[in-house]
């Protein structure tokens, strides 16, 4: 669908030509997110730079029932930042200012376009940091992580992004901005920052937000345990837990991640191990030395091969180094992968470790694992071929097994990336009639005219549509007539 | 289908049974309710719920009752769903640190139940042990151990509730991580029941930490007090809790008085509570303070007098670096006024014991406009129900926050079922 001439001159006066893409070529960077399965060209892609200039954008395309679309940086992987119905979308890389920075107060207030790491290296020097530190921390933007409400490898300690937002600006689908929470304690009413976290884009479009920011720790240990087999590296996760040790981080990494990585960046973890378990602790210096000893212990007693903990910073940065380059080593073993983003309870992991072994068997794939190991999080990359016939479907097929095995143990969907258009389907696993009319019904009263990122993170579903009734509780039928 | 009173009285017992529904009941703030049910599965409480809504009448919720004084007075209370006997730990995964219970379970149940694991949940308002979780989820009421674990808003994962018409409707996921649709949970924690009955709660557990101690850092001017936070915050001190007591809170206590006095605690492994024990007396002697090793019971003491406390309780949001004005206002504009609470969030409370109307209306006010210059508020947490006739207990919401939440409870009780009258804006 185009935009009407009207539209476009309304848009193009507001921001300038410069603020207004319009072109094939250009409109082709935004097509998709980091998730390229899911492709979708928006009719113009703005990039407005303040919070009046979003509310203009959003109240022309009202007007012409045209969709919004939010991008930040694009490093998405759900396909959230698509336009499968075109319209416009709105890039937030030009408001990338920290408007305000009160350490007294434990905070500062950023707009959406702010890289996540920019804020941290901001007030790192003066011993602060920002939380909230997802794998593409370096490029992607605060505000999509608000979208998605993001994770990281050391949420396991600290908590999700909506653990760290304390306010939010938002221009909601009505067209009206909302300011909601802020720096004070204890607001009176809905906690409609907590609400809108996580929600996509389809409540509306963030502007501002006020995070909490942390003290760094004392002291920060990491070690790295290697295993003959992922089940027992999964064991000794378990018991880590079970022993009352939350470690900042606790990262797996399995045999063929290892061989990638090793032959990517160097020989970083040892060869031959079925697993490796990177384990970081941080906090006052005597606790993390207490905690390192008996995290130490426990992968022994667990059968791991080798113990090694990190003498330095040099030492650690190596260690993370084979983490953090992970994504980009699996090019070395696959021409492509699917990313799978269920959770399970902790407990659960050998149990569905022995599962995916099954299941990549089964299907004859080789599955990769890097993923977050001590919060259940698992991340495999299921790699296949596209230039053989079938294999993407295979992969695909293997894909909804791993996940409905993760639901039947009592998982959930996504831990950290979000549902956008890739899991929107999977959501009826783990939500029933009731609860998912709910989410549409609350959907709706951010955006009532069904604009604000379309398509995006509810299923198309009987329960997320006008009129459904779900099931209501048998009342005692003529007892009282 | 129209009924009449009695029959409609005959329908709730059919759902409840004949000694779990009785005819008026304890009151709820002063007002009478019709009937009392106490419901012993989540099925029952719902289809209470589904009758109501079909019949218009008014559901208020209670749990352990601990609350009820928080809010606007009720606009009519037909029907009051007692949460009680909803009291069961339905799935305890200490391997995973997660727990779920029925909305009626008391804190202090719970804890029994946890402490043969080492495990713990951190929420502990005053009076905390007698408290129902889903009371504490309803009214999001906080204590000390939020200066290190947060509120019920970051330890509630999962939430099982009765919509206004009956539906049950479950939000969040049994998991620690999860990002699956919106985050129900949030929306519910803190909405004393307008949205729906919270009936079954999935918590994120932690580990009880090894050791504690505690140190009372006095300071004679608010001022010291408050380097002294500013202190301990830009610090690599992992504090468990970090309260301010005033000298009325001091007294309740049975401490020596000063101006203004500090709780401070470290929780971990032994050694690095040792550790810390001299980077915190380090900072509090800086300040300058003086310091005293509390023993282990001076949390109990501390809950016990904050909870024992009769007269009108305000909580106040405010930001940790405006210590000194907030007490200053306090002490200003209501001189008989105890204060303490969390200084290293800005959570504070004062305790008022003086209840005459009349007196304490201006105040309250001048109190509003103080805090508000920062953003925060003043939340009148009980009060008799003649002054919170006279004033808004909740404070000032903005005009665009409140509409969209105006929305939101339309949406989901358009016929005002769920606690009538008695939310921000009167929801």
């Amino acid at each position: 669908m185009a935009l009407s001439a009207s539209v476009v001159a309304g848009l193009q006066h507001l921001l300038g030509p410069a603020g207004v893409v319009l072109t094939r070529e250009g409109r082709l960077t935004y097509e998709s997110d980091m998730l390229t399965l899911y492709k979708g060209m928006p009719d113009a892609v703005v990039l407005p730079t303040s919070t009046e200039e979003v509310q203009a954008v959003v109240r022309i395309c009202r007007e012409a029932r045209v969709p919004v679309v939010p991008r930040g940086s694009g490093t998405g992987l759900i396909g959230g930042a698509t336009a499968p119905q075109g319209g416009v979308m709105v890039s937030m890389t030009r408001m990338t200012r920290i408007l305000e920075l009160d350490l007294a107060n434990r905070c500062a207030t950023v707009q959406p376009g702010l890289i996540n790491l920019w804020l941290t290296n901001a007030v790192r020097d003066r011993g602060w940091f920002f939380a909230p530190d997802p794998s593409s921390q370096m490029v992607s933007s605060i505000g999509g992580n608000v979208a998605t409400n993001a994770g990281g490898p050391h949420c396991l300690k600290y908590g999700i992004t909506t653990n760290h937002v304390l306010g939010l600006e938002m221009v909601i689908g009505t067209g009206e901005v909302v300011s909601v929470g802020g720096k004070a304690a204890d607001r009176p009413g809905y906690d409609l920052t907590g609400t809108m976290v996580g929600n996509e884009g389809t409540f509306g479009l963030v502007t501002a937000i006020t995070v909490r920011l942390l003290h760094l720790p004392e002291a920060v240990k990491t070690a790295l345990a290697s295993f003959a087999s992922l089940v027992e590296a999964s064991e000794a996760v378990s018991a880590i837990i079970a022993a009352g040790i939350i470690p900042a981080a606790l990262e797996m990494l399995d045999d063929a991640m290892i061989g990638a990585v090793n032959a990517a960046v160097g020989k970083v973890y040892p060869d031959g191990a079925g697993a490796v378990l990177l384990i970081e602790l941080d906090g006052p210096r005597a606790e993390v030395e207490a905690q390192a000893e008996r995290v130490a212990a426990i992968c022994r007693e667990r059968q791991a091969l080798m113990v090694t903990v990190a003498r330095d910073e040099t030492e650690r940065a190596l260690l993370w180094k084979g983490r953090k380059e992970a994504a980009g080593a699996v090019g070395r073993i696959t021409a492509a992968y699917l990313l799978q983003d269920a959770v399970v309870p902790r407990s659960k992991l050998p149990q569905i470790m022995r599962e995916m072994v099954a299941i990549s068997k089964r299907h004859r794939l080789l599955f990769a694992n890097v993923f977050h190991a001590g919060d259940g999080n698992l991340h495999p990359l299921i790699c296949y071929d596209d230039r053989k016939p079938g294999e993407l479907e295979r992969a695909q097929q293997a894909n909804e097994e791993l996940l409905h095995a993760c639901i039947a143990l009592g998982g959930s969907v996504s831990g950290e990336h979000g549902i956008g258009m890739d899991k929107a389907k999977n959501l009826p696993l783990q939500y029933a009639e009731a609860d998912l009319n709910f989410m549409f019904r609350l959907r709706r009263v951010f955006d009532p005219d069904g604009l604000m990122n379309p398509a995006k993170l509810l299923p198309s579903h009987p329960a997320c549509g006008e009129g459904f009734r779900p099931a209501r509780p048998t009342l005692p039928a003529g007892t009282w007539v | 289908m129209v009924v009449t009173t009695p029959a409609l009285g005959g329908a709730l017992r059919a759902i409840v049974g004949t000694e779990h529904l009785h005819e008026g009941g304890a009151p709820v703030d002063g007002a009478a309710p019709r009937w009392t049910a106490a419901p012993a599965t989540i099925e029952q409480a719902a289809a209470l719920v589904a009758l109501a809504h079909d019949e218009r009448l008014a559901v208020v919720p209670r749990g352990s009752g601990a609350a009820l004084e928080l809010g606007h007075p009720p606009t009519r209370v037909d029907l009051v769903l007692d949460t009680r006997r909803l009291d069961a730990v339905l799935e305890y995964n200490p391997d995973d640190l997660t727990v779920s219970v029925q909305a009626g379970c008391t804190a202090g149940a719970l804890a029994a139940r946890l402490a043969g694991r080492r495990q713990i949940l951190p929420l502990d308002p005053p009076g905390w042990a007698a408290r129902s979780l889903g009371g504490i989820a309803a009214t999001q009421a906080s204590g000390p151990l939020r200066q290190r674990y947060g509120t019920m808003r970051d330890l509630l994962l999962g939430v099982r509730f009765a919509q206004a018409d009956g539906v049950l409707t479950w939000g969040g996921a049994k998991v620690v991580k999860s990002v699956s649709g919106y985050d129900v949970p949030k929306l519910m924690v803190g909405a004393l029941g307008t949205l729906g009955v919270l009936l079954e709660l999935t918590l994120r557990l932690h580990p009880a930490p090894d050791h504690e101690a505690t140190w009372l850092a006095s300071f004679r001017t608010p001022a010291h007090a408050q380097d002294c936070v500013a202190a301990l915050l830009d610090s690599t001190v992992q504090t468990n809790r970090l309260e301010v007591l005033d000298g009325r809170v001091l007294a309740a206590c049975s401490l020596p008085v000063s101006a203004a006095a500090l709780a401070i605690s470290i929780a971990t492994v032994e050694p690095a509570v040792r550790a810390q024990e001299g980077l915190v007396k380090a900072i509090v002697q800086r300040a300058p303070g003086a310091v005293q090793t509390m023993g282990a019971s001076f949390w109990k003491t501390y809950d016990r007098a904050l909870a024992g406390f009769d007269g009108v309780t305000l909580r106040i949001g405010t930001v940790p670096a405006r210590l000194v004005e907030t007490l200053g206002a306090v002490q200003a504009v209501l001189p008989g006024a105890a204060v303490a609470g969390a200084a290293g969030l800005g959570a504070l409370r004062a305790l008022v014991t003086h209840a005459d109307v009349s007196v304490l209306l201006p105040p309250l006010e001048r109190l509003r406009a103080t805090v508000g210059e920062v953003g925060g508020g003043v939340t009148v947490e009980r009060a008799p129900r003649a002054l919170r006739e006279r004033l808004d207990p909740w404070g000032p919401v903005p005009a665009a926050a409140l509409a969209v939440m105006r929305a939101i409870k339309t949406e989901f009780d358009p016929r005002g079922v769920l606690n009538p009258g008695r939310f921000v804006g009167r929801l």
